[in-house]
């Protein structure tokens, strides 16, 4: 537990200073085969400061929470500022401030599982699987929970207190056809701690009986014709492309760094059916995945509208961007340890749903693929992106065909997103993503089907 | 206590709470790390780091924890909880400690930063960049200079103390001109001293020079058949199939292409891999595996042939193989006889792969992706920077395919690889 009443350490601040005190604690749980290959608790906190001076930045950080040592973070982080300052004489003028101030605790209320009780959960998810789905040569259940705790001060006024917790389960099965091995992932859970998000093992069954049956509807299946195809990209794949291609094009520290987005402002950069926005805390009238009341510089966190109807209307922005572009702060500052200074990160990105039918949008492709499950996004500034498809099938004559082996699209992000030409009303959440811009951190990404066409990799 | 006396306590805990056999890692680590974006000093960063992990054995139940506080009551509920962990798993007789060794302590790099010496360097290199390369943006560097010491005890009477200190550079780039933007790119290195300007290592300098050639880009004519000559930054990318595919877990689920293949060939005859954790030539060494041994050097890969599983204690004992040398990594492919140049002129069609960006390739090996900042060959000569180009093949087919590996190679500090010019790649455009 990290304290809650740091008001008091205002007084340690001289020049523009956050103070930061974190405790991330992870719970890791792996059965391979039955057998318990990972069995593991951490935790990991300490305090960190960041101070601002005449445009140069210093950041220190140690693990012991005690006053003594908090004190010489601030003073160290203070010096760090000094040494860079008297070196870069950059003059800088002040941050802008928009301090937040909010709790936000999401712990569960229920009596917590010990490990052997959520092992029982994980063992009876491996005993369906035994039972339920035949001809696997291996099967892995993984449980993954994470816990992230943060009390922040700021000179500007902010001070906030947030734990965020997230629950996920990995489901890995396996299987031979011809003596070729293959296997599909699935996810399961979100936000929350585990005894919110998973009640009873049982409503999970269903879903690996799916999964049984698309892993053999992939080991049966072709390889994916290389070229620019017309598919469906169902709400992952939407989810991870909002994330990859587009935000962190519009990214205000990516752009100065030469994104395409910088010359794309107010421009049309997709179909008028497409409309991302950046969440910060709520989304359609639900808490989201990763929820941002106050971000990691002290900033009231805001929704960050990055295309609307088509057109190119904005990046999100920590404190320092805000200054260079002439914008707000948007509260996309964060960090992931207690140790990592914020950088502009995403928060909950999503393609807004529309008003088409999955069904109907199948249904309007006589030769293309319906691409459901990623393993893994990259894209650069030049909203390039690729992806790594690990569940599709073909569509032929408007209708779902074989399976198709893993493989990879890509595209030019503003330039696939013109192509899209419906999008489902449907609307579906990820939070099981960590994204990986220096440090890796918990990110929400969501969004509906959309029809558009893309680069398949294949042969 | 002293950090020893520490890490003896840590682990008389968990024997006092009941493990049967116990291990204790225990770690500091302390870095300074300069940060600058878009060409300009921003950042200074000082951080302490603190890790103290604790492995217990009941019979053969295993729980494993880390916290990172070092008084004794958080040491004490931590080996209570790493043994409330081994009460709920299950028994598997995998489960073990390394066996009695000679204490040994081991230690490289520098062990403090010379702080001015490093803003000095990474001024130097923002002031050369901007003045050679002034289209080129420098979106993010970062130079580092981090110490780890690490403990590592157990109820065998291990007792290792290791320190490694090392200098670490990354830088992330674009280039723009004339409304038109290259793709982004990104090199580092680690390395024992800063005796030499940054761009002077690894292809630092290299890379900054072919980024402003690669503004104007275009796609492949059209699909074809042809080479691949993947750079010495991006052949991990493709070794990595083979590497992820002999370890612990892909061998313990039976899903590798590779797990009765020890002694066969599973490359070309050209290809030689070596994991050396101990090579004085890097920075980034290592001298203790993750299961208790002192590290050694193994050759991987001989001429081809597959020569050693990189399987842990545990992974050995549940799949009956031999436990490897040591835990990867360090890799140091073995340059050939073929000149670069000579190696492109010989390449009739393809692509000069310089970065990669791909989906993780499935246990049969089959990959795509889009080849990044890289060029199209043609006829035997570099005929230009491609976009959107998709490349996809099977990695272990291509392993067998490797027709030249360059007589140079480049030093990461973490590695040491070469060009490698690999056949049978389907490659296509937009």
């Amino acid at each position: 537990m990290i304290p809650r009443g740091i008001e008091g350490y205002r007084s340690l601040f001289s020049d523009y200073t956050e103070l930061r005190f974190q405790e991330n604690r992870a719970v890791n749980i792996v059965l391979v085969d039955g057998e318990v290959l990972g069995n593991n608790r951490s935790e990991a906190s300490g305090v960190s400061a960041r101070v601002y001076r005449g445009g140069s930045w210093g950041f220190a950080s140690h693990p012991d929470l005690a006053a003594e040592s908090v004190k010489a973070v601030v003073q160290a982080a203070a010096d760090n500022a000094r040494f860079m300052d008297s070196r870069l004489k950059k003059g800088a003028g002040p941050l802008p401030r928009e301090p937040g101030r909010a709790e936000m605790d999401f712990s569960t209320k229920k009596p917590r599982l010990d490990q052997k009780g959520l092992m029982e959960f994980l063992k009876d998810l491996d005993a369906e699987i035994v039972r339920g789905c035949p001809g696997l040569t291996s099967r892995t259940v993984a449980l993954s929970c994470l816990d992230m705790e943060k009390s922040f001060i700021g000179s500007d006024g902010s001070l906030s207190y947030s734990m965020v917790p997230r629950a996920i389960i990995y489901v890995t099965m396996a299987m031979e056809r011809d003596g070729v091995p293959y296997d599909l992932y699935d996810v399961y859970g979100g936000r929350g701690q585990f005894e919110d998000v998973f009640q009873d093992p049982a409503a999970l069954h269903p879903r690996l009986a799916v999964q049984r049956e698309d892993l053999a509807g992939k080991a049966a299946g072709v390889h994916a014709e290389a070229g620019q195809k017309e598919c469906i990209l169902d709400s992952d794949l939407a989810g991870v492309l909002a994330h990859e291609a587009v935000g962190h094009t519009t990214e205000a520290d990516i752009v100065r760094g030469g994104s395409i987005a910088g010359e794309r402002l107010d421009t049309e950069v997709a179909s008028p059916l497409v409309t991302m926005v950046d969440f910060a805390y709520e989304a359609l009238g639900s808490t989201c995945p990763v929820p941002v009341r106050v971000d990691d510089e002290g900033t009231q966190a805001r929704d960050a509208l990055l295309i609307e109807r088509g057109v190119l209307r904005g990046f999100m922005h920590n404190k320092e961007s805000a200054v260079h572009f002439h914008a707000r702060p948007t509260g996309n500052a964060r960090a992931y340890r207690f140790s990592d200074e914020p950088l502009i990160r995403m928060r909950n990105t999503a393609i807004l749903p529309g008003e088409g039918d999955l069904g109907e949008m199948i249904a309007s492709i006589d030769d293309g693929y319906y691409l459901k499950r990623f393993n893994n996004g990259q894209a650069d500034s030049t909203s390039e992106f690729m992806f790594g498809i690990v569940l599709g099938y073909e569509i032929k004559g408007g209708r779902l065909g074989r399976g198709i082996r893993d493989t990879t699209i890509s595209g030019v992000a503003f330039e696939m997103l013109k192509t899209v030409s419906m999008v489902s009303r449907d609307m579906h959440w990820s939070c099981s993503g960590m994204c990986g811009k220096k440090q890796s951190i918990p990110v929400g990404m969501g969004g509906p089907a959309i029809k558009c066409r893309v680069s398949m990799g294949g042969r | 206590m002293t950090d020893r006396e520490i890490a003896r306590y840590a682990l008389r805990r968990c024997m006092d709470a009941g493990a049967g056999k116990a291990v204790c890692t225990l770690t500091f680590g302390e870095k300074k790390e300069l940060n600058a974006e878009i060409g300009r000093m921003t950042l200074l960063r000082t951080t302490f780091d603190t890790a103290l992990g604790l492995l217990t054995l009941s019979g053969d139940r295993k729980g494993t924890t880390a916290v990172n506080k070092l008084d004794p009551g958080s040491i004490d509920a931590a080996a209570q909880r790493a043994m409330a962990l081994a009460a709920a798993a299950k028994a598997d007789p995998a489960n073990e400690i390394s066996e009695g060794q000679p204490p040994a302590e081991f230690s490289c790099g520098p062990e403090a930063p010379d702080l001015d010496l490093m803003h000095d360097r990474l001024r130097e290199f923002l002031d050369d960049a901007g003045r050679l390369y002034p289209h080129t943006i420098l979106e993010q560097a970062t130079l580092e200079h981090r110490v780890g010491r690490q403990y590592f005890l157990n109820s065998n009477g291990v007792e290792f103390l290791s320190r490694v200190g090392q200098f670490g550079f990354s830088l992330s780039f674009t280039t723009k001109a004339d409304g038109k933007s290259s793709s982004m790119n990104f090199t580092g290195f680690t390395a024992a001293d800063l005796g030499r300007p940054l761009r002077d290592h690894a292809r630092v300098d290299a890379l900054l020079a072919e980024s402003t050639r690669q503004v104007v880009t275009r796609p492949v004519p059209e699909k074809f058949q042809g080479d691949l000559i993947v750079t010495p930054e991006c052949l991990d990318d493709f070794l990595g199939f083979l590497m992820d595919n002999i370890g612990d877990y892909p061998l313990i689920t039976g899903t590798s292409l590779y797990k009765d293949r020890l002694g066969d060939r599973v490359a070309s005859q050209k290809l030689t891999v070596h994991a050396r954790p101990l090579a004085a030539e890097l920075a980034s060494r290592y001298f203790v595996t993750g299961d208790g041994y002192p590290a050694r050097d193994a050759t991987v890969v001989d001429h081809g042939i597959l020569r050693m599983f990189l399987l842990s204690l545990y992974g050995a004992r549940r799949t009956g193989k031999d436990r490897a040398a040591n835990g990867g990594g360090c890799w140091i492919v073995e340059g050939g006889d073929t000149p670069y140049a000579e190696m492109v002129r010989s390449v009739e069609r393809g692509v000069l792969v310089c970065r990669f960006s791909g989906g993780r390739p499935g246990p049969n090996g089959d990959f795509s992706g889009i080849a990044k900042n890289s060029w199209y060959i043609r006829d035997g000569r570099i005929d230009g920077p491609l976009s959107e180009t998709m490349i996809s093949g099977n990695l272990a087919s291509m392993l067998l395919d490797v027709k030249d590996v360059s007589r140079e190679t480049v030093n990461f500090g973490s590695g040491i690889s070469p060009w490698v010019r690999f056949g049978g790649v389907t490659v296509s455009g937009k």
